[in-house]
This record gives C-alpha cells, sequence and structure tokens, in this order.
C-alpha cells in the first residue's frame, strides 16, 4: 500500500491540515483527469476537484484502511461530478424555461476531453491504473506497489483497458491527438 | 511465438518490462507480423496521447485553493458545532495535538507564577527545634497560589500537585488534570502528556522558566535541609496549633510562616505572602523513595502515547519580549472574552480558565499551529508580565480596538519613558507625566 498517503493523512488526522497540500499534489492531475472526462470542461474539473479535496478532507476520519486513499477519492470525485451534473442540467432546463430558446438545452461536451471521457467509462479496476499511470505520472510497477497488485496483473490491466478505449474511441488512432486545453 | 501470444505480452513489451529471452521473441515476431506491427503502432499511439494528455494534467495547481477552501469550511464548521454544543468530535479530530500544545503554553503559565517568587529569594535559614529526620531528596507536596488578590482562597483557587525527584518536577494542575507536564531543569527539556488524546510534546525551556523551576525546586529543598541540618536556627517562634490533628509549631521567616510538626520538624504549611504573591504549600510527603518516584518523572515518551512533532522554535519558551505580551492580550480578549479587556491579567484569574482556554481555543483556530500560536502567546506573555517591575493594568472595560484606551503600561529596565500598549494593540512610548490617569 501506499506508504506516503498513510503517513500524510496521519498528519492531518493529527490536526495538520496544512499537510494535506501533499495529497493535493500527489493526486491533483489524476483527478483534473478524471473529472475532465467526466465533465468534459476544464474549469468545470477544477472546480469538482478542488471539491473533491475538500470533501475528502473533511471525511478523512471515515477512511478505514488509509492506504487505499487513491480509490476513495475518486470515489468522492465520482459523486461531486454526479452532483454537478445534475446541478448543471437543472440549470440549463431553467435556462430553457426562461427563454424558451432550445439552443442552451444540451450541455455542450468538450471534445478535447474525449480521452478522459472514455477512461472514466472505464470500470473502476481499469480506470484506477490507467489514471495512475499516466495522469499520476507512475511506472508500472509503481502502479503495482500501490493497489499491491502482480507487475503481470498491471501490464494485463493496461492490455486490456487499451482495447476498450480504442474501442470506445471508435476512431483510428493515427488521427491527431487531442490536446488538453491549458 | 504466434499473434495471440505476442498480443498477450506486448504491453509488457512496450513498457520494457519483459525478460531478455521473450523480449527477443516478441522482436522477432514482429519482424515478420505486419498484423502485430499495426497493432503495436496503434498501442503507441494511444500511449503517446496519454502521455501527453498527462503532460498538460499536471499543469493544474489546485494546492493554494484547497487548502484555502479547507480553512475557510474548517472555521465554519467549528463555530458551527461550537454553537450546537456538539461536534466534540469533529473538534477531537482536528484538535487532538494542539490541545497538548495549548496545554504545554498553559504550563509555562503556572511555571511563572512559582517562578516569580523565588528568583531572588534567597535560601530560608531558621532554628531547628527538633532534630531532622530524613534526607530529602523527593518531595511530594500541593501548591496554592494566588497572584490576584490579598490571599490564597483555598477552596476555590487551582491546586498544583507537585512531586518533586532531585532536578525533575512532574506538576498537574487542579484545573487541567488530563495535562501532565515533567520539567528537567538540568536539560531544560519540558514533557508534556496529554493523557486522554495520548499525546506527548516535548519543549525547550532553556532561560526563565527553567531559572524560576530551579529555584523553586532549591527553594524548597533548602528549607527542609534546612530544618534538618541546622540545629541553631534563628527564627521567631509564633506559637502552636494543630493542623488536622497534628500538633505544629510555627515560624516567621522573612516573608514566610513555617509551621512544622512539633516532633519531626518537617514542614506540614508554608504560607507566603508578599506583595504581589500569596502562595500555600501543604500536603507535603517526605519519606518516598527515589525508585518509586522515578518512573513518575521519566522524560521519555510513554508507551502508548505519540509524539507530536514540534517545527524549529515553536516550542522555546527562552525570552518572552513585549510582542508576546501584545500577542497574549489579543488571545485573552478576542478568543476568551468576545473582544472584552479582562477584568485584570492576575495569573490566578487565567489559570482558573485553563479549561475554558483549550475549548475556546479549539472552536477559533484552524490549525494546530495556529493553537500552539495562540497558546504559546497566552504563556509568554504572561511571562513577559512577570518579569517587570513598574507595571500597571488598566483594560477593565475596554474593548479591543479602542485606540484611545491604554490597556497597560510599563517601565522598561533603565528606559525614561513607559511603553503603553492600547486597545488597538498598538504600542507607544510615553513620557511619565503624559501617562493615562
Amino acid at each position: 500500500m501506499s506508504e506516503n498517503d498513510k503517513y500524510y493523512i496521519e498528519r492531518c488526522l493529527d490536526g495538520h491540515p496544512d499537510d494535506f497540500r501533499y495529497i493535493v499534489r500527489r493526486y491533483q492531475a489524476v483527478l483534473m483527469a478524471h473529472l475532465a472526462g467526466k465533465l468534459g470542461n476544464r474549469d468545470k474539473a477544477e472546480e469538482a476537484a478542488q471539491e473533491s479535496f475538500v470533501r475528502a478532507y473533511f471525511n478523512m476520519n471515515k477512511l478505514r484502511s488509509h492506504g487505499s486513499f487513491f480509490s476513495w477519492l475518486l470515489g468522492i470525485a465520482d459523486r461531486v461530478a454526479k452532483e454537478h451534473r445534475r446541478k448543471e442540467m437543472l440549470h440549463q432546463q431553467r435556462e430553457v424555461i426562461r427563454s424558451f430558446s432550445q439552443e442552451a438545452a444540451r450541455p455542450e461536451l468538450s471534445q478535447d476531453y474525449g480521452l478522459e471521457a472514455a477512461i472514466a467509462e472505464l470500470p473502476e479496476s481499469y480506470r484506477r491504473v490507467v489514471l495512475l499511470r499516466y495522469y499520476g505520472g507512475r511506472s508500472c510497477s509503481q502502479v503495482a506497489e500501490q493497489f499491491d497488485l502482480p507487475l503481470g496483473t498491471v501490464t494485463k490491466t493496461l492490455s486490456r483497458a487499451y482495447a476498450m478505449l480504442r474501442k470506445s474511441l471508435q476512431q483510428p488512432s493515427e488521427t491527431e491527438s487531442y490536446e488538453v486545453q491549458k | 511465438m504466434n499473434c495471440a501470444e505476442c498480443k498477450e505480452i506486448l504491453v509488457a513489451y512496450l513498457e520494457g518490462l519483459l525478460a531478455e529471452d521473450q523480449k527477443h521473441a516478441v522482436t522477432e515476431h514482429l519482424k515478420d507480423c505486419h498484423l502485430c506491427q499495426a497493432e503495436v503502432k496503434q498501442l503507441t499511439n494511444l500511449q503517446e496521447r496519454l502521455v501527453s494528455n498527462g503532460r498538460a494534467a499536471a499543469q493544474s495547481d489546485l494546492e493554494n485553493e484547497v487548502l484555502n477552501r479547507i480553512i475557510r469550511e474548517q472555521k465554519v464548521r467549528l463555530k458551527a458545532a461550537g454553537k450546537a454544543g456538539a461536534g466534540l468530535e469533529l473538534r477531537r479530530l482536528i484538535m487532538k495535538s494542539s490541545i497538548t500544545k495549548v496545554a504545554v503554553a498553559a504550563a509555562v503559565i503556572v511555571v511563572a507564577v512559582l517562578g516569580v517568587h523565588y528568583i531572588s529569594a534567597p535560601s530560608v535559614t531558621f532554628a531547628d527545634v527538633v532534630k531532622p529526620l530524613l534526607n530529602a531528596r523527593t518531595l511530594i507536596l500541593d501548591v496554592i497560589v494566588n497572584m490576584d488578590g490579598p490571599a490564597v482562597d483555598e477552596d476555590t483557587d487551582p491546586v498544583i500537585h507537585d512531586i518533586i525527584v532531585g532536578s525533575r518536577v512532574r506538576r498537574v494542575i487542579s484545573t487541567q488534570e488530563h495535562i501532565v507536564n515533567i520539567f528537567d531543569t538540568d536539560s531544560a527539556k519540558l514533557l508534556t502528556l496529554h493523557t486522554e488524546g495520548k499525546v506527548a510534546v516535548y519543549s525547550d525551556i532553556q532561560g526563565l522558566v527553567q531559572e524560576v523551576t530551579r529555584n523553586y525546586v532549591v527553594f524548597l529543598l533548602d528549607i527542609i535541609t534546612d530544618v534538618q541540618n541546622n540545629p541553631d536556627f534563628e527564627a521567631e517562634k509564633i506559637g502552636e496549633k494543630e493542623i488536622d490533628g497534628q500538633k505544629v509549631v510555627g515560624f516567621l521567616a522573612r516573608d514566610l510562616t513555617i509551621w512544622a510538626d512539633a516532633e519531626t520538624a518537617l514542614p506540614v504549611r508554608i504560607e507566603g505572602h508578599s506583595p504581589r504573591l500569596s502562595v500555600i504549600y501543604k500536603n507535603f510527603q517526605f519519606n518516598v523513595p527515589v525508585e518509586e518516584l522515578e518512573p513518575l518523572v521519566s522524560m521519555n515518551v510513554p508507551d502508548g502515547y505519540k509524539l507530536m512533532e514540534s517545527k524549529g522554535e515553536e516550542f522555546d519558551m527562552g525570552t518572552p519580549t513585549e510582542q508576546d505580551l501584545v500577542e497574549c492580550l489579543r488571545v485573552w480578549a478576542e478568543v476568551l472574552l468576545d473582544g472584552n479587556f479582562p477584568e485584570s491579567i492576575g495569573m490566578t484569574e487565567l489559570t482558573k480558565l485553563l479549561p475554558q482556554v483549550e475549548a475556546k481555543l479549539a472552536q477559533s483556530i484552524a490549525s494546530a499551529e495556529e493553537g500552539t500560536q495562540k497558546g504559546m502567546a497566552l504563556g509568554k506573555g504572561m511571562l513577559f508580565i512577570m518579569g517587570l517591575k513598574d507595571q500597571h493594568y488598566a483594560g477593565s472595560g475596554v474593548k479591543v480596538g479602542e485606540a484611545d484606551k491604554a490597556v497597560f503600561w510599563y517601565l522598561p529596565d533603565g528606559a525614561d519613558t513607559y511603553r503603553v500598549i492600547y486597545g488597538d494593540l498598538s504600542v507607544k512610548d510615553v513620557a511619565p507625566d503624559n501617562l493615562p490617569k
């Protein structure tokens, strides 16, 4: 399990909120990518990521195993994203009623996050590996260590995940890759 | 190797994780198989895309915003918890270590109370009536101090319970019974134990605190040693009486009244009177073996306790300054009294407030660091006052922010002008003639 997470979580639980900084530093890119995939927009993702971190901080005492922080954090992010989408939908419906315009009816999902959106759709055990490998900047063996998996399982998981991603993207990967907006 | 086998380990191959022979086998297969070559190309493209998107995501910087949000939210929650009278769990969660740190500061306050009396106290000599009985290396006693009123109120004033073993003192104050402070005057260290939270903190007491604690120990042991060793002591006998069924003889020596057992000459009760301080020492136990008390004054963190780290000079009680006093007044007024300066800034008053200090600080602070800071400010400010000769407090009825009202003034050693602290906590130099009336 992840020793570092554990150490900083215990520091936070001991009344040092400042040490949550290191947790944020570790997972912000992963969380941003995950939420950008779900919400399709960088600003919304940033807002949701911040909220997820804050929620995680205040619920840390409910975290059973301090080593499984990452999966737990993703779960929180999922709920936050869901709430944000619901809120947005309500907002848009209200807009529609107010303006009698159909134009604003559908939330425009930015194409820029097609890849992240596809990742967000992956089953939990695949998505956490992909996220940590590419957005968390970990090597395969680091991923294996963090999730307590054999290295072979990690590469097989990636292999399956790539297949699913390609299928879901449904476009030849030769085309120009989509950059994440700065 | 066939295509299925190749596909199976292709990712491991691309990640560079295969053993030499397997790697070789894949390389060989790829040379001839266009299908698998295409697969490699697709995989590499996807991976590159992932890597590039990962890099872009790594640009995000949420740290400060998240931290700010947490601090804001924490303040709101603590306030709500305080209002509802609930939320103890939350507070405990956030404040586990702060409370200990506040307690450390509280310890300083009481050290200061005891210390000031002995800074200049020479060893007390007085004649003996009866031969001494023991060689006191250990001493257990209760101390009640009052710096505010003319006399000690034994029923309501806080009681300090001390166990003295050589140069170490274990101290528990009745207003904070879950806090144990162990002073080592040799190494100038203080170990504070929070017996409920099971946390321990070390702090540095080099300087004033070390000195006054040492003086206190020397002073007490001197009294007993004198009683034992000096058969010709010259003290004024003031009479006899009974304390708890024990026949005692009273002596006056300097500003102390000593009531000693008529047969053993061991002190039963000592009363100290000086213009600034009243103090009673009682419930003495003299003959407890060192081996029995040694574990109680150990400077090691006990089993089951967690040691809180401190950063840098967080727990340096060395040299209190005027700034500490200003902070002390700020915390006292803002945190403890809703923006009003206290009626008086007596020690006993603050010691009585200690249980509230913990609770109120816990409600008002957002982090352990802030708790330490504020707690230490209270303690160090009080220490600063202890060292002042010419001082005056006038803060009763003044609110924080009232810039035209003087709260406290003192004459620094060797200075011609007074330093005056105002209600807005600004400080100015003022000539003696211009002091507030």
